[in-house]
């Protein structure tokens, strides 16, 4: 399964800048591809930052295609939804300028590690606990975010497999309806697994 | 009784006094353990029974998961439920299933994980995922994502998950019911090899006769407690045959 932004180990001036440098980088490059009006100069500008990204990161035009395939459905959707509302050249710079914020994210934590991320977010966080907020149950609440997407992926796949081999169709309901039952049933499973490991 | 052999595993002795447990269902109250009472230092416990018969409630009771309804429960000398922030250092728990006690999404950030929030620095921590890895030939695995590992890869990633932070029991609820039979070998080896005390519940009956003693659960009750061949013939015997 390819996942979008998975870590890739590799020794590169991009891997070794930390976290939060990156993370200050994404908000400053995300803002000047979203805040102006798109431009096609601007789009090409975006892309072409994209792929220096991965370059130097050491990722490989290859890692850029696998991070494209992963996110091909989102693509349609956000074409051919608005396509009913909207002219065809606004509607491919949006989604054009999506498609460049996903794949700058993914830089991100393709090259770094989910532990530098939260411990940044946690850092970053830290000013206000004085407001109540907790940095760490927010760093944790990422990184499960992050690892239980391809549980749930993977407790789709079997149902999809599961109502293939019974009936040979899909059904949206007898889809859904266990897909969430086993998801809340995971999210019970892990919450157990946290307090086992002394997390309150 | 049986005495424990493993002088180390002297602070995880194991005391149930009048234990019972329940909880709400939608079909009403349901008696998970009844009653049950009982002392043990043995180093590797097993604890047979049929489905639903009570032994995950009895592990669950053993580091907080479950808190009895009436009774108590003492391991090491700790009470589950008044000292269950210390108990949860001493205590580490193995589920079934290694996808929902793996919350980290490589390998080496959820060993990590364990070790987070004990006054150790980065490097330390650094340190000992690495040491842990080398130790079981995961040396190479350590940014894989915990999701691409086999089943056999990924329970034997939730047992050292558990054992890094290096506590005095363990406590494995069907560990290898989703494994084939090289990994099952593999996890039972491990388990019954450690240092530490051990409770191992398992419908594994080859496992459960290498345990220096077992458990036998019916129906919420504490059927017998003994020398594990003797306990598993009065299992075949007397509860699987049962028509």
């Amino acid at each position: 399964m390819t996942m979008l932004g998975q870590y890739r180990a590799r020794d590169s001036i991009l891997h070794r800048l930390p976290a939060g440098a990156k993370l200050i980088g994404l908000v400053v490059v995300i803002v000047a591809v979203v805040v102006p009006p798109p431009t096609w100069w601007g789009l090409g500008a975006g892309a072409v930052v994209v792929i220096a990204g991965y370059l130097v990161g050491r990722l490989g035009l290859a890692e850029l295609w696998r991070q494209i395939l992963a996110v091909r459905w989102l693509i349609v959707f956000i074409v051919v939804v608005p396509l009913i509302f909207l002219p065809i050249p606004t509607v491919l710079a949006t989604a054009a300028r999506v498609v460049i914020v996903l794949l700058l994210a993914a830089i991100v934590t393709l090259t770094t590690r989910t532990t530098e991320i939260l411990d940044a977010v946690e850092r970053a966080l830290r000013p206000l606990r004085r407001f109540g907020v907790n940095p760490d149950r927010i760093g944790l609440m990422l990184a499960l975010t992050i690892r239980t997407v391809p549980v749930i992926a993977g407790l789709a796949g079997e149902l999809r497999d599961a109502q293939r081999a019974r009936t040979g169709r899909l059904s949206v309901k007898a889809f859904v309806v266990p897909l969430l039952v086993q998801s809340l049933r995971h999210a019970d499973d892990t919450a157990d697994a946290l307090a086992a490991r002394g997390v309150e | 009784m049986l005495s424990g052999q493993h002088d180390s595993a002297r602070d995880s002795d194991i005391a149930l006094t009048r234990v019972t447990v329940r909880h709400p269902t939608a079909a009403g109250e349901v008696t998970a353990l009844d009653d049950i009472s009982l002392e043990t230092c043995a180093h590797n416990l097993a604890v047979i029974g049929l489905n639903g018969s009570g032994k995950s409630t009895f592990a669950r009771l053993l580091n907080g998961l479950r808190t009895p309804t009436q009774g108590s429960v003492s391991v090491g000398g700790l009470d589950t439920v008044t000292d269950v922030r210390m108990l949860r250092r001493k205590v580490g728990f193995v589920f079934t299933n290694p996808d929902a006690q793996i919350v980290m999404p490589t390998v080496a950030e959820d060993l990590a994980f364990s070790l987070r929030g004990r006054g150790l620095s980065t490097g330390q921590i650094a340190e000992r995922v690495a040491a842990v890895l080398a130790e079981n030939g995961l040396a190479g695995h350590a940014d894989l994502p915990a999701h691409d590992l086999s089943g056999g890869q990924k329970q034997m990633l939730a047992i050292q998950s558990v054992l890094v932070a290096e506590p005095s029991l363990i406590v494995a609820d069907e560990p290898t019911t989703l494994l084939d039979a090289r990994n099952a070998r593999r996890i039972a080896d491990l388990l019954l090899g450690l240092p530490q005390q051990c409770v191992i519940v398992t419908h594994d009956l080859e496992l459960a006769a290498r345990c220096d003693e077992a458990l036998l659960f019916d129906n919420a009750r504490l059927i017998t407690q003994g020398n594990p061949r003797d306990v598993i013939d009065r299992y075949l015997s007397e509860i699987v045959a049962r028509p």
